[in-house]
């Protein structure tokens, strides 16, 4: 089936199947591969990209229900030239990144959690984190990180 | 996983004649249960899949006679919703804990309920709010109590092509309170054990109580010799201690990699004190409900 939709502030359009996924969509069809599959199983959050601003599992998403929708990925944070928004600039000088696997879904995560909470304490990041698992870090870092981010956002600037 | 076709109707009747044209379509709404089995498969792959996401009727909460939630509202939605966070303060416990943000973000009661887990943790708190379920199909509609829909481990009261399509909790009593606990390994993990209690209480008297648990038994259930035990008293150290003496009995919890049965009981019996210890203080005047603990 043809679907369109707007990816990272684009329009595109593609031809999927049925049973489709959102990642398989991104990855496979669109190159976007900054999205990973840890488990695909929903447990993990490697695959979290945002559709209509929401963080969600895109291994669990049917790549036909994006149709219309606005979708988010970490390809979309950066600005131009490839420069890192402040939540992966954080993540990067705050060590939080490691193998880096889980750093994707974790920033996009991040977004969502400071669209919706801009000054948010360590225990509101480790809740909104609870379907983000890192097997590298311990989340020390990346805890540290965010409120680092979080900081800066709001002296000025976007996420 | 494979299939022929996946339908996204706009209308409930639409969905529910595609059900009754493809017996071998399956409803999805958030998919985070059903995707799972298919990928594992539990399920052999369906011919179709009849998508609930676009249905305006399934995804609304109503406040009327009684409060009626759709059954394909998000669950981050109903997590917000002040009729929601007013009337049912225990579903508003396991909503806090459910999953994760991005699960909750696309999940449903309707598919909850529906997968019929035996660790719902949606069931223990409707269970206690004794919420009924209006299944529908293109043969009619019927209600039916919570306590009569789930069947075993997997199973429901579901006919063909029938969906549950809202959850209905009559309006809350005066003086009515509730709480919500569970117990995990860790935050994104199945319930060990979970418990929901819901108390009225007219002046010094508890003239109302109802116990569910989840996640030690085939299906979540109530624990009626625990109600039985409430009910009448005044809540006293006595009557708490029997109830929660009646729990032993009333579960069957397995072993499994999550915890052994032994260790489930003894959880089962910790969350029903702390359910109690934590409403206690709460009914002497306005309803306050209570918080979740992992």
């Amino acid at each position: 089936m043809q679907i369109s939709f707007e990816l990272n502030g684009s329009m595109r359009r593609a031809r999927v199947e049925p049973h489709e996924r959102l990642i398989d969509l991104l990855r496979d069809v669109l190159g976007e591969t900054g999205t990973k599959e840890g488990c695909g199983e929903g447990e993990c959050g490697a695959c979290t990209v945002l559709v209509e601003g929401r963080a969600v599992n895109s291994c669990l998403f049917p790549a036909p229900e994006v149709e219309g929708l606005r979708v988010v990925t970490i390809e979309g944070l950066c600005g131009e030239g490839l420069q890192l928004s402040p939540v992966q600039a954080a993540f990067l000088e705050g060590g939080a990144t490691q193998c880096g696997f889980c750093t994707p879904g974790m920033v996009v995560s991040t977004v969502a959690l400071l669209g919706e909470n801009p000054a948010p304490s360590a225990s509101d990041i480790r809740n909104a984190l609870t379907g983000n698992l890192c097997r590298c870090t311990g989340y020390v870092q990346i805890v540290e990180a965010i409120q680092s981010a979080a900081a800066k956002l709001s002296a000025g600037g976007e996420a | 996983m494979t299939c022929i076709a996946y339908h996204r109707p706009t209308s409930l009747g639409a969905a529910l004649e595609l059900a009754a044209e493809n017996p071998d379509a399956r409803f999805i709404a958030g998919g985070t249960d059903l995707l799972v089995k298919l990928r594992k498969r539990v399920h052999a792959s369906p011919a179709a899949l009849i998508s609930l996401r676009r249905i305006d009727e399934l995804a609304r909460v109503e406040v009327g006679e009684c409060l009626r939630i759709g059954a394909a509202v998000p669950l981050a939605d109903l997590a917000v919703n002040e009729h929601v966070r007013e009337r049912l303060p225990a579903l508003t416990d396991a909503l806090a804990t459910f999953g994760s943000r991005q699960i909750r973000n696309v999940a449903t009661l309707g598919g909850n309920l529906g997968n019929a887990s035996p660790g719902s943790d949606a069931a223990p708190p409707l269970l206690v709010h004794d919420a009924r379920l209006e299944l529908r199909s293109t043969s009619g509609v019927r209600e039916i109590p919570l306590a009569e829909f789930f069947r075993g481990p997997g199973e429901t009261a579901l006919g063909a092509g029938e969906i549950v399509t809202a959850i209905l909790v009559d309006g809350p009593s005066e003086g009515a309170v509730s709480v919500f606990f569970r117990k995990s390994r860790v935050s994104m993990d199945i319930a060990i054990a979970s418990v929901a209690v819901l108390l009225e209480v007219d002046g010094t008297r508890c003239t109302k109580a109802r116990v569910a648990a989840g996640a030690v038994a085939p299906t979540p259930l109530r624990l009626e010799a625990a109600e039985a035990a409430l009910e009448g008293t005044a809540l006293d150290e006595a009557a708490c201690a029997a109830a929660v003496a009646s729990v032993d009995a009333a579960i069957a919890p397995i072993s499994d990699v999550r915890a052994e049965e032994w260790y489930r009981r003894h959880v089962t019996a910790v969350l029903l004190r702390r359910a109690l210890m934590r409403l206690a203080g709460s009914t002497a005047a306005v309803p306050t409900g209570g918080g979740g603990v992992s």
